[in-house]
This record gives structure tokens, C-alpha cells and sequence, in this order.
């Protein structure tokens, strides 16, 4: 290293010495401005290299000295920090600086695509029966302390639709799975499946239902959010984009917080769909399984929708794929089920 | 000495800084680039999330100190010297209690409410904790920064306070305001050397009165002619038309945005104006309007890249903030001595960093 300017602080007062530093044989030699001092290198740090910013040698009594970057001092110290080295050639690089952008998206997508859903479920999977009933019992809770009121059915109704339910079970699920009823004039006709086992009917859904059997194609759905453990997956899944906004918020910009919240919401309605639609799947296997048509489905979805279009408290569908889209799904299957049983389902229509 | 190659006196100009000459003016000089940022910034980015978050401690030290070096004042630049693994676990901690406060969230509202209230009474704590790693990770020729704790007058300042402003109106709240930026103030030391801090909590009321007036007539304003519009525009079915529906809200937070600028930068310059060390005083010149259009046209500009004018705009309203600022130097800036310094603890600071705890100065 060539003879260069630099500013040496003694680390003890402020005062700046404008000096001529060179390495020499191994040794850092500094001179003028009343210094005069030789360091061994090895003796010394270096920062890490980054842009065009001065580096700072750091001498092991605490003075420093403060010069411009050259790429010659990274050879002279051999104790430069090599996670940084590496980055600072990569920041150097314009191609692997043009290659960025599309590594982030690839796999940031990729990562919130598969990788949380796929740790969610992993998580959701051990959890302990006994943690999942308690934050079933929790939510339950709070619904019946806000929403919910005693279900006013009468009680041969509620006894009647959970005999019907209870056929639906594989054996030894009944210990698992528990069906309830509540009013709820604040949220209308819905179902609820809670972590845990319980699936909450409202007393408007009920009334929306005609045949028994549009009753089981509901419950055939929650049951396969059940099955999947979705709320619990979604909630996980929740808090996971949560955490990885707060870190990368402050990381992306200043006003971060504006700028992930509208992905992250656009996020959990795309999580939730794809549950929406993995449950319709579930049951439609297990209505078919009991020789029920899937157009029961169909039939209370139409119902569905025409009473949240009359209503603007929370709609059942409004976190679900576009309606059409689940009774068109819903029809194709039906028909091909009827086709092989058609006595059987002639009275749908 | 004798193989080394020194002259003195003869050779370019120095490199790295000038010898200081007593009692002037230093303007703060920023140096910072966008396009040599934007290389920084797009690959802490890549690597934080190819990493799954790890990186982000590496990509927060490279940052700041990207932004701590291109700020020079009277020669010298300023010192970055936070360790990425201090960082690393500090944030691991915070991201864990996050982690449940989010997933408390979702199943109950009780046990969320309950951490809410537990962080707002850590609050406090956080700030001073926060306030304290940054300054002891942050020097100035060679002398590091220091943050003294004093936690009792952090709870008053920060908690106890606030619960009288709704009982005032808000009129308490300027009070408060002056408060803390005080404390901030005069419990940092430079060289052992407390900072001192003139304004009052009078100086403070004229900016956030004009401020508060301000958006209570453009909300009344807004408000007449949106509920005149609706008498006129109401369709047939009783909801008002689109325009409406957005527009208000939008032209709403404009107004809000416009106030912020402005109370933004006579608050800075009314801080930064009453910072004494020693006999040595800053002086900040930001104006409203310039800091509005800068925050406007960084805001467009970072919707219309998509993100990736963000490193731009961030060099860019350094610079102009470095550019307002003037350290007048009164009697010798060479006498500041260094004190013994001890670790300080990241969690503090990446508490409020994820928690999204404004506290800045």
C-alpha cells in the first residue's frame, strides 16, 4: 500500500490528526500531525468493505484510523469479516445486483406460497389435542359472549340434525368432532369450525335449510375444515405473514407498515380460499361416500347467496372462492354421482 | 521507520478530511449515492429473504452504516459500529413475542389486549433501552455516543403523561411532546459531555396548534362539502356513488399528510435549534414545503416502481435533512474526551423497530 492520507483518532479525545499512513512490511505505519506509530496488522480490524464509504482500522487501544476505500486493504487484513467480503463482491457484480429483484419475488412467492402453509400444517399436525380444545373453548367463549345467544331451536331439531350429522363420522371420530347451535341475529346464516373438534351451526342456517340433506353438504364442509385442521393452519399462517411483515417492514422502507399491510390482507384471503376449496373437495368426497348428491350443496350455496346479497351484516361467503365458480363445481360432480344412481335423485330438482 | 515512503505536505489534498478551524460554521455533508445504495439495498433484500429473515441483521448493519458514513461534519464521517450477531438476537427475542402476540390475536382477544398492555408499560423501558444502543454504537472522530438511563423520568414522560391529555383535550399533548424530545436530548452525552436542551414547552405550542387547527378546519371543511354532495348525488338505492366513497378518505389523509410535513419540519428545527453541546450548537433549516414535496414525490415515485425507488428516495431525503443542518462550532471541538462504555443489549432497540414504537428525535 502506497503512502495515503488519513485521519487518526487516539481514541481518547476527539481531536482529529490529519496523518500519512502506509503498510510496511506487515506493520501499519502512521506519521505527521504529531503521531508517529507502528502496528502490527495482525493486531488491528478493518471494517467490512461497503460502497465507496471511508473504512475504519480499528487499533486494540481504541484509537482508529479513518481512511478512503481502496480494494488493497482487504488483501493487507486478512481478518476482514468474510460474510461481508462476500456480499460487498456480490453488491459489486451488476449482474447478480440485475438478479436480485427476481430472487426476492421468486422466493418470497415461493416461500409464501409453500413454505408457510407447509410449516403451518406441520406445527398445526403436533400440536397437542389438548392446547387445540383449549383455544376452541376460548373462541367459543368470546363468540357467546358477543355474538352469540342461546340457539332457540327446538330441542328435537337440534337432536334430529346431530343423529344425521353423526353418520357422517368415521368411526371414532364422534370423540373428536362435537356439533352446537347458536342464535346469532349479528352474523346470519353460518357455520364455524373451531380448532379443537367443534362446529358451530347458527339458528339462521338451520332455518335457511329445507331438505336434511342440505344440512350435511354444510356440515360436510366444516367437517372437512375439521379434518384439515384449517383454522387452526390459518391462524398459524396469520401470525407467520405478521412476523415476517414486522421484519421486513422496517427493512423495505421507512413506511413499511402501509406497504406490506395491503399484501398481507390480500394474503389471508388467498390462504383462506385455498381452504375454502380444499374443504368443498373433502366434502363432496364425503357426501358421495354416503350416497348423498353433491347438488345438495349446490342448492344451499344459491340459498346462501341470495340471503347475504338481502343482508349487509357478515356474509357466510365473503372469505370463500367466487361462489359460481364452487356450485358450478359442485353441479359437475352432482351429475356425474346421479348419473350412476338417477332413481334415487330425481326428486332434487 | 525507515522503509516507509512519507512526505509531508507535498500530494493530493486529504482524502478523508481537512484539519478544523476554530469557531466557523460545518454544514452537515451527505455523500450517499442512490444508484450505489440501490446495489446495497436490493441485495440485503434478496439475501434477507432467501435466508428466511437471518440476513437482516447483516443487511440493518451494512444499512446504517451506509447512511452513518456518508454523513460528515467538520471533516469527519459518522460511525456505525453495531455487531450483526448483538442485532440478530435482539431481533430473534422481539420476533418471538410478536410471534404470540399475533397468534394470540387470532384465537383471544383478551390475552392479546393483555400483551398490548404489557408492551404500552414496556414502552418506556424500550425507548431508553433503544435510545441507549444506538448511541453507544455510534461515534463521531473516534468518541462514541452514550445514552444515560433514567427510567423513572422515561415513565413519566412516556406513560404517566399521557393519561392527562384526553383530560385536557389534547392541549396537554405539545407539552408532552416537548418533554420527550427533552429527555432524548439531555440524556445523551458525546466525549462524557451532556447534551443540553434550551426550548421550552411553550415553543413547542404555536407549531402544533397551527397544526391542529389546521386539520379541524380542513375535516369541517371536507365535511360540508361531502355531506353536500351526497344530498346531490345520491343514486336511487341510497348509497352514494364511488367517487365519494374513496375520494373523501383520500382527500382526507392529503390534507393530514400536507399538515404532517409541515409540523414535521418546524418541530425538527425547533429540536434541532435548541441543541447545545458545551458552547457548540446546530442549526436546522428544513422547510415544509420542500419536505412535503420531497415526501410526496418519494411516496409516487415508490408506488409507480414498485418498490424499487426506495433506495432512491431514501438518499434523498438524507440528503436533504443532512443539507438543513449546520453544527456552529464555539471554542474547540478536539477537547471532547472518551468515557468507558459498556455493552448495551439489542432487544430494546429491535423491540420498538418491530413492534413499530415511533420514538425518533
Amino acid at each position: 500500500m502506497n503512502a495515503r492520507r488519513a485521519l487518526y483518532f487516539d481514541g481518547r479525545s476527539s481531536r482529529a490528526h490529519a496523518v500519512e499512513a502506509a503498510i510496511d512490511g506487515g506493520e501499519l505505519a502512521l506519521h505527521g500531525d504529531g503521531v508517529a506509530r507502528r502496528e502490527p496488522l495482525s493486531a488491528l480490524r478493518i471494517t467490512a468493505r461497503l460502497g465507496r464509504t471511508p473504512r475504519t482500522i480499528a487499533f486494540a487501544d481504541g484509537a482508529q484510523l479513518v481512511l478512503d476505500d481502496a480494494d488493497d486493504l482487504d488483501a493487507a487484513f486478512a481478518s476482514a469479516d468474510r460474510v461481508q467480503s462476500w456480499v460487498d463482491r456480490i453488491e459489486r457484480r451488476w449482474r447478480s445486483v440485475a438478479l436480485a429483484p427476481a430472487i426476492s419475488v421468486a422466493t418470497g412467492v415461493l416461500l409464501l406460497q409453500f413454505g408457510v402453509p407447509w410449516g403451518a400444517e406441520r406445527i398445526a399436525r403436533r400440536m397437542p389435542a389438548t392446547v387445540e380444545a383449549g383455544l376452541g373453548r376460548s373462541v367459543l367463549d368470546q363468540l357467546d359472549r358477543w355474538a352469540f345467544e342461546p340457539s332457540t331451536l327446538p330441542q328435537a331439531r337440534r337432536d334430529a340434525l346431530a343423529q344425521r350429522f353423526a353418520d357422517l363420522l368415521e368411526p371414532g371420530e364422534d370423540a373428536s368432532v362435537r356439533i352446537a347451535f347458536r342464535h346469532a341475529p349479528k352474523i346470519g346464516a353460518n357455520a364455524f369450525a373451531l380448532p379443537g373438534g367443534t362446529i358451530v351451526f347458527t339458528d339462521q342456517l338451520v332455518a335457511l335449510v329445507g331438505d336434511e340433506r342440505e344440512f350435511l353438504a354444510v356440515a360436510a364442509h366444516e367437517l372437512g375444515h375439521e379434518r384439515h385442521r384449517h383454522t387452526l393452519r390459518q391462524a398459524l399462517q396469520g401470525s407467520a405473514v405478521a412476523v415476517l411483515a414486522a421484519l421486513f417492514a422496517g427493512d423495505v422502507s421507512s413506511a413499511g407498515s402501509v406497504v406490506v399491510a395491503v399484501p398481507t390482507f390480500l394474503l389471508d384471503g388467498h390462504y383462506s380460499r385455498a381452504f375454502e376449496s380444499e374443504a368443498d373437495e373433502a366434502a363432496f368426497a364425503t357426501l358421495v361416500a354416503h350416497g348423498i348428491s353433491p347438488r345438495w350443496f349446490a342448492t344451499i350455496m344459491r340459498k346462501l347467496e341470495a340471503e347475504a346479497s338481502d343482508t349487509t351484516e357478515l356474509p357466510y361467503l365473503s372469505s370463500h372462492p367466487p361462489t359460481a365458480g364452487r356450485i358450478a363445481r359442485a353441479e359437475r360432480l352432482a351429475d356425474g354421482f346421479e348419473a350412476a344412481l338417477p332413481a334415487q335423485h330425481a326428486a332434487v330438482h | 521507520m525507515n522503509a516507509t515512503v512519507i512526505d509531508d505536505g507535498v500530494g493530493p489534498a486529504p482524502a478523508v478530511g481537512q484539519a478544523v478551524p476554530r469557531t466557523t460554521d460545518h454544514r452537515f455533508e451527505f455523500s450517499g449515492d442512490a444508484r450505489e445504495y440501490f446495489r446495497i439495498w436490493i441485495v440485503n433484500l434478496a439475501l434477507g429473504i432467501v435466508t428466511l429473515g437471518i440476513y437482516s441483521a447483516w443487511a440493518k448493519v451494512r444499512t446504517q452504516r451506509y447512511f452513518y458514513a456518508n454523513t460528515r461534519v467538520a471533516g469527519a464521517p459518522f460511525d456505525y459500529q453495531a455487531q450483526p450477531l448483538a442485532i440478530l438476537k435482539g431481533r430473534l427475542i422481539a420476533l418471538v413475542l410478536f410471534g404470540g402476540y399475533a397468534l394470540a390475536g387470532q384465537f383471544d382477544v383478551r390475552v392479546q389486549l393483555a400483551l398490548a398492555l404489557l408492551i404500552a408499560l414496556l414502552a418506556p423501558w424500550l425507548v431508553v433501552r433503544g435510545a441507549a444502543f444506538r448511541a453507544r454504537y455510534s461515534a463521531w472522530r473516534g468518541i462514541n455516543f452514550r445514552f444515560v438511563p433514567d427510567y423513572k423520568q422515561a415513565y413519566i414522560r412516556y406513560l404517566a403523561l399521557y393519561l392527562f391529555v384526553p383530560f385536557t383535550l389534547g392541549l396537554l399533548y405539545p407539552f408532552v411532546k416537548a418533554k420527550q424530545k427533552a429527555f432524548l436530548v439531555e440524556q445523551h452525552r458525546y466525549g462524557g459531555v451532556p447534551f443540553r436542551f434550551t426550548a421550552t414547552p411553550g415553543d413547542f405550542y404555536p407549531s402544533y396548534l397551527a397544526a391542529f387547527a389546521c386539520g379541524f378546519i380542513w375535516s369541517m371543511l371536507l365535511s360540508f362539502v361531502m355531506v353536500g354532495a351526497i344530498g346531490r348525488h345520491v343514486s336511487v338505492d341510497g348509497t352514494p356513488p364511488p367517487m365519494l366513497v374513496y375520494g373523501f378518505p383520500l382527500l382526507m389523509y392529503a390534507g393530514y399528510f400536507v399538515i404532517f410535513a409541515f409540523l414535521n419540519a418546524s418541530i425538527s428545527n425547533l429540536v434541532y435549534n435548541a441543541v447545545r453541546l458545551d458552547n457548540h450548537r446546530l442549526h436546522s433549516t428544513l422547510r415544509g414545503s420542500k419536505l412535503l414535496w420531497i415526501y410526496a414525490s418519494n411516496t409516487l415515485a415508490i408506488l409507480a416502481s414498485i418498490g424499487m425507488l426506495i433506495p432512491w428516495a431514501m438518499i434523498r431525503l438524507a440528503r436533504y435533512r443532512a443539507e438543513c443542518l449546520t453544527l456552529l462550532q464555539a471554542g474547540d471541538l478536539d477537547a471532547f474526551v472518551a468515557t468507558a462504555q459498556t455493552d448495551v443489549d439489542a432487544t430494546g432497540a429491535e423491540m420498538d423497530s418491530v413492534f413499530d414504537i415511533d420514538i425518533g428525535l
